[in-house]
């Protein structure tokens, strides 16, 4: 038997709040995060609107104030999520054997922001002008760096790039390693934080962000006919994942078991999926074989649904390809349509958000869904929660590159 | 203490996540009862630098010690320009 693997602690930082229980509050609600952009001034900009994390993300003082100068913010979330994902786990610190607990976090972008900052800086002042602390806090691999050293963890220990499929990727890595004996538990999810001046005016280059700026809430609209791109966000999700022996013996809650990871590559465009969705097809089809599950079985889908004609066209016509008539009986949502597209930090705050679903037997709604395209016509649970028991959810995560990840996660009784 | 020792003593207590600013003293030893190590050296120099407007090479840094050594470099630089 292959070793099992079970997610036993949970933490998020997002634009609905700063908590799991403030997140499920507003997913259940349908309650949007999406406001007009503070961190910066976008008087010249296209796109004025984002899901930021808000001033209060720290509440309970996981970080001293005097560490924050020193973190970028992408840091800061990781460590927020993961102090609240390691508390409610009860795994007690550092471990015995610190070589069996490793740590695999994701991210797009790193510290794009601190790169923004320093560069003004060096323009203005030249190389005696740069700061010391710039490497560790632009690197995206001090996320698991500085997780380690705050848990003391000494296994396997990196950095995922994958931009929006970072998350789930992460997440399908670490799960890999501990049912192949490499890790007795891993801490692994995403962050991300590139709501920032530079990374917003690209995106607009790319013609990929929302600009409903006067209705930022009704801005991400997956599958709606009226959608007019994604809407960027920032946040971390943060897991510990551990072998169900591991999980069993100290007596740990379990909120799920993943059993299905598949991992694709379109081999198609730098930015645009393949429109058949061949390789978001393939990704689910693969998790569900890794899974040894009928693609029936799943009851809910956290679509990768980023509210771009691209993909809600291209991830509706993958679910058909796989489900067939399952497709229609499926209940699916866009969550980014309440927290917005949080990039690599997306794939790992939506597994949170299936196991979540899982949990409460509630599947989070896809709001803003007032006029499905016509090209979208499955289940995607618009504007309001809708009550089921869920025993199987997947997750999906495609990425500009043409990376596609999904996750199969089951429900234990 | 006087204004410039104050001001270092700030700087050094922003920078040593571990220091109560209450125990930084003008004879306190930065690295020895500080527990400063490298990259908050490094952290320091920049903060002082920005602060004070000057520039302290790596031989200078070399000399100083204690907090007063800090404040004392920086009279020094001041009176020198």
């Amino acid at each position: 038997m292959p070793t099992r693997v079970v997610v036993t602690g949970i933490g998020l930082v997002t634009c609905l709040g700063s908590g799991v229980a403030s997140n499920w509050e507003a997913l259940e609600a349908g309650r949007s995060g999406i406001g007009p952009i503070t961190l910066f001034d976008t008087t010249r900009f296209a796109t004025r609107i984002a899901g930021e994390v808000h001033g209060s993300f720290d509440p309970q003082g996981f970080i001293p104030e005097k560490e924050l100068r020193r973190l970028d913010r992408f840091q800061q979330f990781a460590l927020v999520a993961a102090a609240e994902a390691m508390k409610d786990s009860g795994l007690e610190c550092p471990p015995a054997n610190p070589f069996r607990y490793g740590i695999v976090v994701g991210s797009g972008m790193g510290g794009l922001g601190t790169i923004e900052i320093g560069l003004d800086v060096f323009r203005m002042k030249g190389p005696k002008g740069t700061h010391p602390l710039m490497i560790p806090k632009v690197v995206a691999n001090l996320a698991p760096g500085l997780l380690s050293i705050k848990y003391g963890f000494k296994g396997p220990n990196f950095a995922l790039v994958n931009a929006c499929t970072s998350g789930a990727s992460a997440i399908g890595e670490a799960f890999l390693m501990i049912r192949s004996g490499r890790a007795d538990a891993i801490i692994t999810g995403g962050t991300e934080a590139v709501v920032t001046e530079f990374s917003v005016s690209c995106f607009n280059a790319l013609r990929a962000l929302s600009t409903r700026n006067g209705d930022p809430e009704k801005a991400s609209r997956p599958f709606d006919k009226d959608r007019d791109g994604f809407v960027i966000a920032e946040g971390a999700g943060i897991m510990l994942l551990e072998s169900l022996e591991h999980a069993t013996k100290r007596g740990a809650r379990i909120y799920g078991e993943v059993i299905g990871y598949g991992a694709t590559g379109d081999a198609y465009h730098v930015v645009m999926p393949d429109p058949e969705g061949e390789g978001a097809y393939q990704a689910m089809k693969m998790a569900l074989e890794d899974a040894h599950l009928a693609p029936g079985k799943i009851d809910y889908i956290n679509a990768h649904g980023t509210g771009t004609e691209l993909n809600d066209v291209m991830e509706t016509r993958a679910i058909k390809k796989l489900f067939g008539k399952a497709a229609y009986s499926v209940s699916i949502s866009g969550t980014k349509s309440m927290t917005g597209h949080m990039i690599g930090a997306a794939g790992a705050v939506e597994a949170i958000y299936c196991l979540l679903a899982m949990a409460k037997s509630v599947i989070p709604p896809t709001i803003n869904l007032d006029n499905p395209d016509p090209e979208c016509d499955l289940n995607y649970t618009p504007l309001q929660a809708a009550r089921r028991k869920v025993e199987y959810a997947l997750t999906n995560s495609f990425a500009f590159g043409g990376q596609n990840a999904s996750l199969v996660f089951r429900r234990l009784d | 203490m006087d204004e410039v020792e104050k001001k270092v003593v700030d700087l050094i207590a922003e920078v040593l996540v571990d220091v109560n600013k209450e125990n930084i003293e003008p004879g306190s030893k930065i690295v020895e009862d500080l527990g400063a190590e490298s990259l908050d050296i490094y952290d320091m120099i920049a903060l002082l630098e920005d602060e004070f407007g000057l520039e302290i090479k790596d031989e200078d840094v070399e000399k100083i010690q204690t907090v007063r050594d800090v404040a004392n470099f920086i009279k020094a630089a001041r009176a020198a320009s």
